[in-house]
């Protein structure tokens, strides 16, 4: 599904990607962990193309991903989500919500005078898509309401709602449970698993809580100083004795 | 009669400024572009409609679509190379192009088509006024006032389709979530930005013309970066991200603007002092409209869909 080959990337002198190496099974959900400061963030950008990288090369669905705009990745069918959940502030949850489906007819300027039809009947589909979304994500309530005024936990939910409209292949979530209240936490884990189980999805997710990781993830890939440490089932990942000391003396030996 | 002829006047800038309003509404307060050069859309849609029908001799019309058309490629090419700058340096490009369009025209004088363009600093006059001949002196101002309204509506109609639309929808996202959450979502900011200054352009175009057949006589120094600011007012005062609020803005701002006409029988101020502080009396009800109305007269208009 997606695979990275000895990518590199630097900002300066800080080397952010050493030679990083790892792929995404199908239909999988794989996690990234790692300390701060690991290249998880940056592996993300480096994907999505906000990024771009220094050398190395990244595989989408056996096509090598050149480097690219970012909506032309996200148009090939990677979807992402943000750590710190960016949320349109003056745009309600709902517009938010039908913000995201691609290429939609009504975004063209022309388009918006010849085809007012076909946008409102695109507009009705997204709409009943978006509501059943809303229930899913538990902001039905709050459609209405602009962005900017939910709560940090509830735009994590609302990215995630985005990524459901716009339908992507691969998704990438940057911390989808950070700051998140622990009776949704639940809820989001069977949402994330669904989206594997019932929509043939593949995902590709950061996240600090190992709880969530041991819950949900199928594999687990382990990055420290920009490389793959360690790569295999939750279980194996807690035994294995680099993760450990990754985690455990990292901030010494960084010093 | 002396009222009334007034009251026309004013109505027939209140419509002009409000299309300029329009068109700034729809860059600044939907996509979030500070353009400071919104003059040099008005300036071109004046002087290339003034230059098509008086030194080619063509009619009104053509010279009203050949002003928009070159103001919308001019908004067209300035955002390309601009199209990822951040608001503050977008607000410094855009200045500087409109004291560039403005220059331009202060030193051409050269001699194209039918006629000689006398141009330059003594500015062109005797810009002919469409089917004046039609009507009597009298009654003309009321049909300009026509043309005016017709185009207003239609502008009003247009911009406010275009931001109800998904398109709509693209764009107040890239003025709330700068560039990376819309990219992230497959939209091409860069070319969203383009397509709004084209049409942000071709409609302050507009505007351009409507007011150099209107006066007849157009000069570089009627498009100084001050006339950018009174569109400013008008959009921050009416009400940004909302088209009624624009057209409101316009509204207000040019009885301020004219209001010294009135004032002088009842203030004991010189008439030039007078003039001069109306731009005082604007710059007062910005910060006045900054501090105590932050979303202007009419707030933007919440998007509540039903199912």
């Amino acid at each position: 599904m997606l695979r990275l080959e000895n990518v590199h990337k630097s900002f300066g002198g800080i080397v952010a990607l050493h030679g990083v190496s790892f792929h995404v099974e199908p239909h999988s959900i794989t996690g990234l962990i790692g300390p701060n400061g690991s290249g998880k963030s940056t592996s993300f950008n480096v994907i999505s193309g906000f990024y771009s990288k220094d050398r190395g090369e990244i595989y989408f669905q056996g096509k090598k991903i050149e480097d690219i705009e970012p909506y032309k990745i996200a148009m090939m069918g990677i979807g992402r989500t943000f750590q710190i959940s960016e949320a349109p502030e003056k745009m309600t949850v709902l517009e938010n919500l039908l913000l995201a489906p691609k290429n939609q007819i009504g975004e063209g300027v022309f388009d918006v005078f010849l085809h007012p039809k076909k946008i409102k009947k695109e507009d009705r589909k997204h709409l009943k898509n978006a509501f059943e979304i809303l229930e899913l994500i538990q902001l039905h309530d709050l459609r209405n309401e602009y962005a900017g005024n939910l709560s940090g936990g509830q735009k994590k939910l609302l990215s995630l709602g985005r990524i459901l409209m716009s339908g992507p292949m691969l998704i990438l979530l940057d911390e989808p449970t950070a700051g998140v209240n622990p009776t949704l936490i639940k809820d989001l884990i069977v949402a994330i698993k669904n989206l594997r189980d019932e929509k043939g999805k593949t995902i590709l997710l950061v996240e600090h809580n190992m709880k969530v990781i041991s819950e949900i993830c199928d594999r687990v890939i382990v990055l420290d100083f920009g490389k793959k440490i360690a790569e295999g089932t939750p279980e194996e990942i807690q035994k294995n004795e680099k993760v450990l000391e990754a985690y455990l003396s990292g901030s010494s030996k960084r010093g | 009669m002396g009222l009334i002829n007034f009251l026309v006047y004013l109505a027939i800038m209140m419509g002009i400024y409000g299309i300029l309003s329009l068109s700034l509404n729809l860059q600044y307060g939907f996509t979030g572009l500070a353009n400071f050069g919104q003059v040099a859309f008005f300036c071109l849609g004046a002087y290339v409609s003034t230059i098509i029908v008086l030194t080619f001799d063509m009619p009104f019309i053509f010279g009203l679509l050949g002003g928009m058309a070159v103001a919308c490629v001019f908004g067209y090419v300035i955002a390309i190379p601009t199209a990822n700058l951040k608001e503050d340096y977008w607000a410094i490009v855009t200045l500087a192009a409109a004291e560039i369009v403005r220059i331009f025209f202060l030193n051409e004088d050269w001699v194209v088509g039918g006629g000689p363009y006398v141009g330059g600093s003594f500015g062109v006059g005797g810009i002919p006024q469409p089917l004046r001949s039609l009507f009597s002196a009298h009654t003309y101002p009321f049909f300009y006032l026509a043309i005016v309204l017709v185009c207003l509506f239609a502008t009003y109609i247009i911009i406010n389709t275009l931001t109800q639309s998904p398109f709509g929808r693209v764009i107040k996202s890239i003025r709330e979530g700068g560039d990376n959450l819309p990219q992230a979502m497959g939209k091409n900011v860069k070319k969203f930005r383009v397509k709004v200054m084209a049409i942000g352009g071709s409609f302050g175009g507009l505007a351009g013309c409507l007011w150099a057949h209107f006066h007849g006589f157009i000069s570089p120094d009627q498009f100084m970066p001050l006339e950018t600011f009174i569109v400013w007012a008008m959009v921050i005062v009416g009400g940004k991200a909302n088209n009624k609020g624009a057209i409101l803005g316009a509204v207000i701002i040019m009885v301020f603007y004219n209001s010294t006409r009135f004032l002088k029988d009842y203030i004991p101020v010189e008439a030039v002092t007078l003039a001069s502080l109306r731009m005082v009396a604007i710059g007062i009800l910005i910060v006045v409209a900054m501090l105590f109305m932050k979303e202007g007269f009419i707030k933007e208009k919440r998007v509540v869909y039903s199912k």
